[in-house]
């Protein structure tokens, strides 16, 4: 066995044992699935609550399975971002403020083993957190309002993923140059955001944005066809999460563990 | 045999040299003790040793070899070794061994055998976050040894246990000098006369001394007065500073350490003196300056 598998089932074993392989999949199931029940409920919902004037004649029309499910992957773009960078924040920061990250780099580990060890980990989670979040909002979707196409769920679902994908790496780029968890959490989420604000604003001009991953996720929903924009983007993500990654790679290297 | 040997190591922070181009080398089948104040640069030194810290500039030869990466020779004790926590210890062996390619068995094996040398067996199971701080130090201490590594690297191993703890560390490191070469440091003189066969002194950055520990010790070894006094009597001691075989003279509390050039004869005259001006003495021993006497003295010249 090598060194990287080590390493990679010592992160999925602290993920059970802390339970993040539990309440972040928890997260996005409830994220999930609040949508479709909400959409579905809201009538009886204003109904028992009161407060309209007696008489007030609502029309509130049920939206359609795939506008349900647009508004979880946007759900997902929020609370489901927050979720994952603050269960990732710590992945590298927390073990070298412990010292336990040089621990583990005085036995012969190649750096790049420790760092994509804990990317493969965060990817992990992320992966499995989205597929059974959506397959749950899909299954109620399908419940209460109406059957979406399958392919379509896992075409944008795949799009998506890589956006999210994207938002764990730089959340473990941050943790690797920073100490604090706090400020890892926050900068991350500050430039997450700053990417997508960017990317909507500017929208003719960032198609190769990662954020736009999210509107081709969309799109497919929608059409179930990819927007011609689609590979630049695709490109264009993979490119910096590649570059990401090995910057990661590089700073540790040079940052000095054991203080 | 040379294991180790370092030339002109350096390691800059900023605009200090918290190494400063020493230069020595570590003979295989000894224990070697690196000595200084705090802040002398053993630390630093240590961790360019184990490899976690790459020199500013010059080398490290492993075996008369220019070494790249020393990691899969050395085992690397820090001074607060940190673990996961929610592992339990044996859990933790086998991750260390296994990282230091080791296949699972014998991480397993080997694991089980060095739980029992450091006397954790009864508590492998538990979680490292429960275990007190000797039993983290002797974990640590564990996976040192996992991989059998040609030189054990360990820093202040004994510093922040209590007097018990301290003994069964320094009882292991005995044990394991039989098997395998030991660098360590220290500020206790104590161990490092205790266990060392060779020592190094750092200050400030730089190695002021080294040797074997009898070399050393015979080469600055000078005979020495102690006196206790029932009283403080520091107007005789000021008188006696003017003979020529005393060459220094220092006082604390009702003790006086007096360093003399000629034994035979200054031990004569003071004690006359002592006689004939009624000092009321409690103690008059003769001895031989000893590791803390050298350490202080090279460490405030």
């Amino acid at each position: 066995m090598t060194q990287w598998t080590v390493l990679y089932r010592k992160e999925m074993l602290e993920m059970i044992r802390n339970y993040k392989v539990l309440w972040i999949p928890i997260v996005f199931v409830l994220l999930g699935v609040m949508e479709p029940v909400s959409a579905y409920y809201m009538p009886e919902i204003l109904d028992t609550l009161g407060g309209l004037p007696e008489g007030t004649i609502l029309e509130m029309p049920t939206p359609t399975g795939t506008e349900v499910l647009m508004k979880v992957l946007s759900n997902y773009g929020m609370l489901g971002v927050l979720i994952l960078v603050l269960g990732a924040m710590g992945v590298v920061s927390a073990e070298r403020q412990s010292g336990v990250a040089g621990m583990v780099m005085m036995k012969p580990v190649p750096y790049s083993s420790y760092i994509i060890s804990k990317w493969a980990g965060l990817v992990t989670i992320t992966l499995i957190s989205l597929f059974i979040g959506y397959v749950a909002s899909w299954y109620y979707t399908s419940l209460l309002i109406e059957t979406v196409a399958f392919e379509h769920i896992f075409q944008s679902v795949v799009i998506y993923s890589i956006w999210l994908v994207f938002v764990v790496t730089l959340t473990l780029f941050f943790s690797t140059i920073m100490k604090g968890n706090s400020s890892v959490a926050f900068v991350t989420i500050f430039v997450v955001f700053a990417i997508s604000t960017v990317t909507s604003i500017l929208g003719k001009y960032m198609e190769w944005s990662p954020a736009t991953m999210t509107e081709h996720a969309g799109q497919v929903l929608l059409s179930g066809e990819l927007d011609s924009s689609f590979l630049l983007a695709f490109i264009t993500t993979i490119a910096i999460i590649i570059v990401v990654l090995i910057s990661s790679i590089n700073i540790f290297k040079h940052k000095e563990l054991l203080e | 045999m040379e294991l180790l040997k370092a030339s002109d190591l350096v390691k800059r922070f900023g605009n200090t040299n918290a190494v400063n181009r020493i230069n020595f080398y570590i003979e295989e089948g000894r224990c070697v003790s690196l000595l200084g104040p705090n802040g002398a640069g053993k630390t630093t030194t240590l961790k360019m040793l184990s490899g976690l810290l790459a020199p500013t500039s010059g080398s490290i030869d492993f075996k008369g070899e220019k070494a790249r990466d020393l990691r899969p020779f050395i085992g690397y004790l820090p001074q607060y070794p940190a673990f996961y926590n929610w592992m339990s210890g044996k859990e933790f062996l086998v991750f260390a061994g296994q990282l230091a390619k080791l296949n699972r068995k014998e991480a397993e094996k080997r694991s089980e055998e060095l739980l029992e040398r450091v006397g954790l067996t009864n508590a492998k199971k538990r979680k490292i976050g429960g275990y007190s701080g000797g039993m983290k130090q002797r974990l640590g201490l564990a996976q040192a040894l996992i991989h059998r590594p040609k030189l054990l690297i360990l820093d202040e191993p004994v510093s922040a246990l209590d007097p018990l703890g301290r003994r069964e560390v320094l009882d292991m490191m005995r044990e394991i000098k039989e098997e395998t070469t030991i660098l360590f440091s220290t500020h206790v003189l104590h161990d490092a006369e205790e266990i060392s066969d060779d020592i190094l002194i750092m200050h400030n950055g730089e190695i002021v001394i080294s040797g074997s520990l009898g070399n050393v010790m015979e080469k600055y070894r000078q005979p020495i007065l102690q006196i206790e006094f029932e009283s403080q009597a520091a107007d005789w001691l000021k008188s006696i500073a003017s003979y020529s075989f005393i060459s220094e003279v220092n006082t604390q509390g009702n003790k006086a350490s007096i360093v003399l050039t000629d034994m035979v004869n200054g031990k004569q005259t003071l004690l006359k003196d002592i006689v004939d001006k009624k000092i009321p003495v409690r103690k008059f021993e003769i001895s031989q300056t000893t590791l803390e006497d050298l350490f202080m003295k090279v460490v405030k010249a």
